[in-house]
C-alpha cells in the first residue's frame, strides 16, 4: 500500500490522546530518575490527571469523524471509529480505576512509584492504539508494548519471590504467544500477501479456495496468540500462578484492562479479518468458550485464595466473551461489549477490596480474611457482595444484563449448546463467589482488637464505591449503555 | 369508595413500597426497637395498600387490570410492565397478609443483626410482589431472580444448625432452575419475533411481552412446545417444587428461621405453580396437552411420597415441610387437569396451602421459641397447658386435612372433581393422599398434645400472647371464610380459569364456566 508523503498533522493529531499518554509515562520515568524520585502521590496524581486528559481528548477526536462513520489514518494501519473509541473509554475507565487502588501496596516499592504509573500508562497508550488497530504489524507491536509493560509490572516487587516468579512465567509463557502470534501472522501474510485486516478479509476466501494450507495454519496459530493474551482455556495456565503473585493492582489491571483490550483486538480479527470463513473458526471458538468456562468454573471451586479464585474466575468470564464472538452477530458483538464493561468494574471492584483488606504483603487473600467483614465494615462488604452477585450473573447487577445477551446471542445464532453450558456452568460459579459471602456474613471473624486499624484510604474507599455504583446502575437501567454500544459495532462482513 | 386505585400506579406502589422501606431500614434507623415497628407498619400498609384491588377488580372486566407499563430496555423490547388477574390478585393479597404475619412473628424470635434481618425480609417481599404483577417476561424473571439472594441470607444468617448447607443448597437449586428457564424464555423470544433454528418465527416485533406470548404461543411447533416447556418446566418444578427436585425443601425449611419458612412455604412455592399457570398452560397448550400424563404421574408420586415422608419425621418442622410436597402435588394435579374445576381449585389450594402451612410454620415456631426443640418426642400433654394454643392448633390442622367447613376442604374437593372428571384412577390415588394427609397430622397433634405431660419443662409452657393471637387470628379467621363462603374467590377466578381451559382444552370450555362456582356446595351431583 503507498504511504502518504509526509505525516500529516491532522493523523498525529488524531493519536494525541495516545501521544499524550506516552509522553506523560516518559516524564513520570524521567522525574523518577532525578534525585530521590518522585513520591507516590505526586505521580498518582500526575497518572490520573494524564489519563483524565487523554479521555476528554478521546471524545474530541472522536467529534472530529461522523458518528457511525470510519476514519483510516497512516496508511490504514490504524481506525478512528466507534468500536475503538468504546474500547479505549473503557481501558481508559479500568486504568483510572487501577490508579485509584494503586494504594498502601505501591507505597512498598516507593522509589519506584513513578515508574509504577510511567508503565501503566505506557501500556495504555499501546492499548488504545491496539483497539485501533487495522493492520496485522501495527496491531502486534502495539499488543507487544502493553505485554512488555505487563510482564515489568507484574514483577515491580523485585524483592519478593513471588512476584518474581509471576513475572518469569508470565515472561516467558507471554513470549512464546507472541511469537506464536506473529508466526501466525507471517503465514497469514504468505498466503494473502497482506497484512491489512479488511484487505485480508477479502483474499482470504479465494487463498482457502484455492487449498491453502498455510492459511488456515496462520490464523490458528493468531487464534492461539490471542486466547494466551485473553487467558481463555486451554492457554490459560499462566493465569493463577501470575493473578497471584503479582500486586493486586496489577492483577486487577491484568484482569481488566489488559484482558478486555486484547478481547477487543480479537473481536476486530476474527469478524472483520476473519468474518467470511466463520464457519471454519466458530467450532473451534465455541471449544475454546465451552472449556475456559467449564475450566474457569470448576477449577474455581476448590481455591481457597481469594485471589486464585478471581484469577479462575478470570478464565471462565474469557468464556462468556468469546460467545459473543462466536455467535457472528451484531447482537453477539455489542452483548460482549456490553459484558466487557460490566465486568471490568465489577472484577476491579473485586480486587479492590482485596487490596484494601490487605494488610501485609499477602494477607487478605484467603476466604478466611473476609470473615466477619460485614460487621467490621458493612459498606465494603455490601459493595463485594455487589461484585460477587454481579460476576455470578444475578440481578440487578450489569453482570446479569451481560450474561443475558450474551446467552441471549448464542441461542439466536443457534449455538444452544455454548449457551447451555454458559447458564449451568454460571450456576457452579455461585457456589465459588458465595463461598466470600459466607465468609463475610455468615461467620465471626476474629474481633477488631486483634486486627491493626487500616490507615484510611479514601482513594481506595472511592474506587470500590464507584465500581459498585456502576455495577448496578448497570443493572437497573442499562438503556444507555446499550445504546451506546450498538453505535458502536463493526461493520461485520 | 375504592375507584381512587385506578387513579394511581397501584402495583408499583404495593411492590416497591417495601424496597423503599428496606432503603430507609438500612441507610435511616438505628435502633432495634424502632426498625421492628418501622418494617411491621411498612408491611401493614403495603397490606392495606393492596386490600382495595380486592373490591376495585372488576369481575367482569379485562382478564389483566390494573395495568401500568413503561419503557425499560427499548433496544430489545423490554418494558416494565405490571398487571395481575384474578389468580395473581390473591396471591399478592397472600404475599402482603403473609408478609405482615411474618414481620409481627418476628418481634421475640431475632435478637441479633436486626436491621439487616428486616431488611432481607422487605426486600424479599418486593420481589415476590413483583413476581406476581410482572406482565413481561423478562421482568418476571428479573423478580424471580432477585428474590433468591434475600432468601438465602435469612436462611444462611437466622437459620439453624445446618444453615450454611440449607441455604447454598436452596440458592444452587433454584438457581440452576432459573438459568435453564431463561433460555426457554430467550427461545421463546426469539420465535415469537424472527423465528429460530430453522422454525418460522410469529413475526411479532421483538418482546417479551407475556400478552403477545399468550397470543402467539398456541401458534408454535408442537416440537418446539416441548422443548419449550422442558426448558420452563425445570425452573418451575423445583420452585414448586415437584418431585423428585424436591430435595432442598425440607434442608431449608428445617433450617430457616420461622418468619423465613412461612414466606418460602406460603408464597415461594406458589411462584413455580403460578409459573405453570401463567406461562406453560396458556403461552404452550400443545406441549402441555401432550405432557400431561407425565405432570400428573409426577403430581401423584408428589402426594404420595411427600405423605409418606412426612408421617417418618420427628421433627414437627420437617413434617410440615414434606406436608408441603404432598400438599402441592394436589396444586400441581388440579391444574394439569385442565379444567375449569382443576385449574380453580389448584389455585384456591395454592391459597389455602399459603395460608394453612403458614400458620403451621407460625405456630412451630411459637411452641421452638419457648423450649428450643422441635422434636415431637419432646412434647406431649400440651393441651392442657396451653389450651389456647392447642385449639388454634387443631383448627389449623383440620384446615390441612381438608376438613369440611374448612378451606383445606374446598379447595382438595374441588381439584378432586377436576381429576375425577379426567380419570377415576388419578382421583383414587390423589384420595389416598388424603387419607395420609389425616394421619400424620392427626398423628403428630396427638403425641403432641394428648397424653400425660411427660417432661417437666412443658409444665410451665405459657399460653399464647396477645401478639401472637394477634398474628395467628387472622389466618384462623381466612380459613373458616374460604371454607364456609368459598363463592367469592371462586368467583374472581372464574375468568383467568375460564381463559386458560379455553386455550389450553378447548373442548371442555364450555362446561368450565359455571362448574367452580357450583363445585363446592353441590359438587356430589356432578
Amino acid at each position: 500500500m503507498p504511504l502518504p508523503p509526509v505525516l500529516s498533522l491532522r493523523e498525529i493529531a488524531l493519536i494525541g490522546p495516545e501521544l499524550l499518554l506516552a509522553a506523560a509515562g516518559l516524564l513520570l520515568l524521567v522525574a523518577g530518575a532525578i534525585g530521590k524520585g518522585l513520591p507516590r502521590r505526586e505521580a498518582r496524581l500526575l497518572a490520573g490527571t494524564s489519563l483524565v486528559l487523554a479521555a476528554g481528548l478521546s471524545f474530541v477526536v472522536r467529534s472530529a469523524v461522523p458518528a457511525g462513520g470510519s476514519l483510516r489514518i497512516f496508511g490504514g494501519g490504524l481506525a478512528v471509529d466507534g468500536y475503538g473509541f468504546f474500547w479505549r473509554l473503557l481501558a481508559l475507565a479500568s486504568v483510572a480505576l487501577v490508579v485509584l487502588l494503586s494504594g498502601r501496596e505501591i507505597e512498598a516499592i516507593a522509589a519506584r512509584a513513578s515508574e509504577y504509573f510511567a508503565l501503566l500508562l505506557i501500556a495504555t497508550s499501546a492499548m488504545m492504539l491496539m483497539v485501533s488497530a487495522l493492520d496485522l504489524l501495527t496491531l502486534w507491536i502495539a499488543l507487544e508494548t502493553m505485554a512488555l509493560s505487563s510482564y515489568i509490572l507484574a514483577g515491580i516487587f523485585t524483592r519478593q519471590r513471588r512476584s518474581n516468579e509471576a513475572a518469569i512465567k508470565y515472561f516467558v509463557l507471554g513470549a512464546l504467544s507472541s511469537a506464536i502470534l506473529l508466526y501466525g501472522i507471517s503465514l497469514l501474510y504468505g498466503a494473502t500477501g497482506t497484512l491489512a485486516l479488511e484487505e485480508l478479509a477479502e483474499r482470504l476466501p479465494a487463498a482457502l479456495a484455492q487449498g491453502s494450507r498455510i492459511a488456515p495454519l496462520g490464523g490458528l496459530l493468531v487464534a492461539a496468540g490471542l486466547f494466551f493474551k485473553i487467558a481463555a482455556a486451554p492457554f490459560h495456565f499462566w493465569v493463577p500462578d501470575v493473578y497471584v503473585g503479582a500486586p493486586t493492582p496489577v492483577t486487577a489491571f491484568l484482569a481488566s484492562a489488559s484482558k478486555l483490550a486484547s478481547f477487543a483486538v480479537l473481536g476486530r480479527i476474527f469478524l472483520l479479518g476473519f468474518g467470511c470463513t466463520r464457519l471454519e473458526w466458530q467450532p473451534v471458538v465455541a471449544g475454546v468458550a465451552a472449556l475456559s468456562m467449564i475450566w474457569g468454573n470448576v477449577g474455581a471451586l476448590t481455591q481457597t485464595n481469594v485471589k486464585r479464585l478471581l484469577a479462575y474466575s478470570s478464565i471462565a468470564h474469557a468464556g462468556y466473551l468469546l460467545i459473543g464472538v462466536l455467535a457472528f452477530s451484531e447482537a453477539g458483538l455489542w452483548a460482549a461489549m456490553f459484558y466487557a464493561a460490566a465486568y471490568a468494574f465489577m472484577t476491579i471492584g473485586a480486587f479492590s477490596v482485596v487490596a484494601l483488606l490487605g494488610r501485609d504483603d499477602y494477607a487478605g487473600q484467603t476466604c478466611a480474611d473476609f470473615a466477619g467483614l460485614s460487621r467490621r465494615r458493612p459498606y465494603l462488604a455490601a459493595s463485594m457482595l455487589v461484585f460477587l452477585v454481579g460476576l455470578t450473573g444475578i440481578p440487578p447487577t450489569g453482570g446479569f444484563f451481560g450474561k443475558v445477551f450474551l446467552f441471549a446471542a448464542a441461542v439466536e445464532a443457534g449455538w444452544t449448546w455454548v449457551a447451555v453450558v454458559g447458564v449451568l456452568t454460571s450456576a457452579v460459579s455461585l457456589y465459588f463467589y458465595f463461598r466470600i459471602v459466607v465468609s463475610m456474613y455468615f461467620e465471626r471473624g476474629t474481633s477488631e482488637e486483634q486486627i491493626p486499624p487500616a490507615p484510611p484510604e479514601r482513594a481506595l474507599h472511592l474506587g470500590v464505591g464507584l465500581c459498585a455504583v456502576v455495577t448496578l446502575v448497570l443493572g437497573i437501567y442499562p438503556g444507555p449503555l446499550i445504546e451506546w454500544v450498538e453505535r458502536s459495532l463493526l461493520t461485520l462482513r | 369508595m375504592f375507584d381512587w386505585v385506578h387513579g394511581v400506579p397501584i402495583l408499583s406502589l404495593i411492590c416497591f413500597l417495601p424496597m423503599a422501606g428496606a432503603l430507609l431500614v438500612i441507610f435511616a434507623l438505628r435502633d432495634p426497637a424502632t426498625i421492628r415497628r418501622f418494617a411491621f407498619g411498612v408491611a401493614l400498609l403495603d397490606f392495606l395498600l393492596s386490600v382495595p384491588l380486592w373490591f376495585a377488580f372488576e369481575r367482569e372486566g379485562p382478564l389483566f387490570q390494573f395495568k401500568e407499563g413503561l419503557d425499560w430496555i427499548p433496544s430489545i423490547g423490554v418494558r416494565y410492565e405490571l398487571g395481575i388477574d384474578g389468580i395473581a390478585l390473591l396471591l399478592v393479597l397472600l404475599t402482603t397478609l403473609l408478609g405482615c404475619l411474618a414481620f409481627l412473628s418476628s418481634w421475640s424470635a431475632i435478637h441479633e443483626r436486626e436491621k439487616e434481618y428486616y431488611a432481607f425480609l422487605l426486600l424479599l417481599q418486593t420481589g415476590m410482589l413483583g413476581v406476581f404483577c410482572a406482565l413481561d417476561f423478562f421482568l418476571f424473571y428479573v423478580f424471580w431472580e432477585v428474590m433468591l439472594v434475600p432468601m438465602y441470607f435469612l436462611i444462611g444468617i437466622w437459620g439453624g444448625p445446618r444453615r450454611l448447607y440449607a441455604s447454598i443448597k436452596f440458592f444452587l437449586y433454584t438457581l440452576v432452575g432459573s438459568v435453564l428457564m431463561l433460555l426457554g424464555l430467550l427461545a421463546l423470544y426469539f420465535w415469537n419475533a424472527q423465528g429460530l433454528f430453522g422454525w418460522d418465527g410469529a413475526g411479532n416485533p421483538l418482546s417479551f411481552s407475556i400478552e403477545q406470548f399468550h397470543r402467539a404461543g398456541p401458534a408454535m411447533p408442537a416440537e418446539l412446545q416441548i422443548w419449550i416447556f422442558l426448558a420452563l418446566f425445570v425452573g418451575f418444578a423445583i420452585k414448586v417444587p415437584m418431585f423428585p427436585f424436591h430435595t432442598w425443601l425440607p434442608d431449608a425449611h428445617v433450617e430457616a428461621p420461622t418468619a423465613g419458612s412461612v414466606i418460602l412455604a406460603g408464597v415461594l412455592l406458589k411462584m413455580g405453580t403460578y409459573g405453570f399457570v401463567r406461562f406453560s398452560l396458556p403461552i404452550l397448550p400443545e406441549a402441555t396437552r401432550r405432557l400431561v400424563p407425565w405432570m400428573i404421574g409426577l403430581s401423584i408420586v408428589a402426594i404420595l411420597y411427600g405423605a409418606l415422608c412426612a408421617m417418618a419425621q420427628r421433627d414437627m418442622k420437617k413434617l410440615v415441610a414434606y406436608s408441603s410436597v404432598s400438599h402441592l402435588g394436589f396444586v400441581t394435579l388440579g391444574i394439569f387437569a385442565l379444567n375449569g374445576p382443576g385449574l380453580s381449585g389448584g389455585v384456591l389450594q395454592m391459597i389455602n396451602h399459603g395460608l394453612s402451612t403458614g400458620a403451621l410454620f407460625l405456630l412451630v415456631g411459637v411452641l421452638y421459641e419457648r423450649r428450643h426443640t422441635r422434636q415431637i418426642a419432646d412434647f406431649g400433654g400440651l393441651s392442657a397447658v396451653m389450651p389456647r394454643y392447642a385449639t388454634i392448633f387443631l383448627i389449623v390442622t383440620l384446615a390441612s386435612i381438608g376438613v369440611p367447613a374448612l378451606n383445606g376442604f374446598v379447595g382438595e374437593f374441588t381439584i378432586l372433581i377436576g381429576a375425577f372428571s379426567k380419570s377415576w384412577a388419578w382421583a383414587i390415588a390423589a384420595t389416598l393422599g388424603i387419607v395420609l394427609g389425616a394421619a400424620y397430622m392427626l398423628w403428630m397433634f396427638q403425641r403432641v398434645f394428648f397424653g400425660p405431660v411427660v417432661h417437666e419443662e412443658n409444665r410451665r409452657l405459657k399460653d399464647l400472647s396477645g401478639r401472637e393471637l394477634a398474628y395467628l387470628l387472622p389466618i384462623v379467621a381466612l380459613c373458616f371464610w374460604i371454607g364456609l363462603y368459598p363463592k367469592p374467590f371462586f368467583r374472581i377466578l372464574e375468568k383467568p380459569v375460564a381463559y386458560l381451559v379455553e386455550r389450553v382444552a378447548p373442548e371442555t370450555a364450555g362446561s368450565a364456566v359455571a362448574a367452580p362456582v357450583a363445585a363446592a356446595p353441590s359438587g356430589e351431583r356432578r
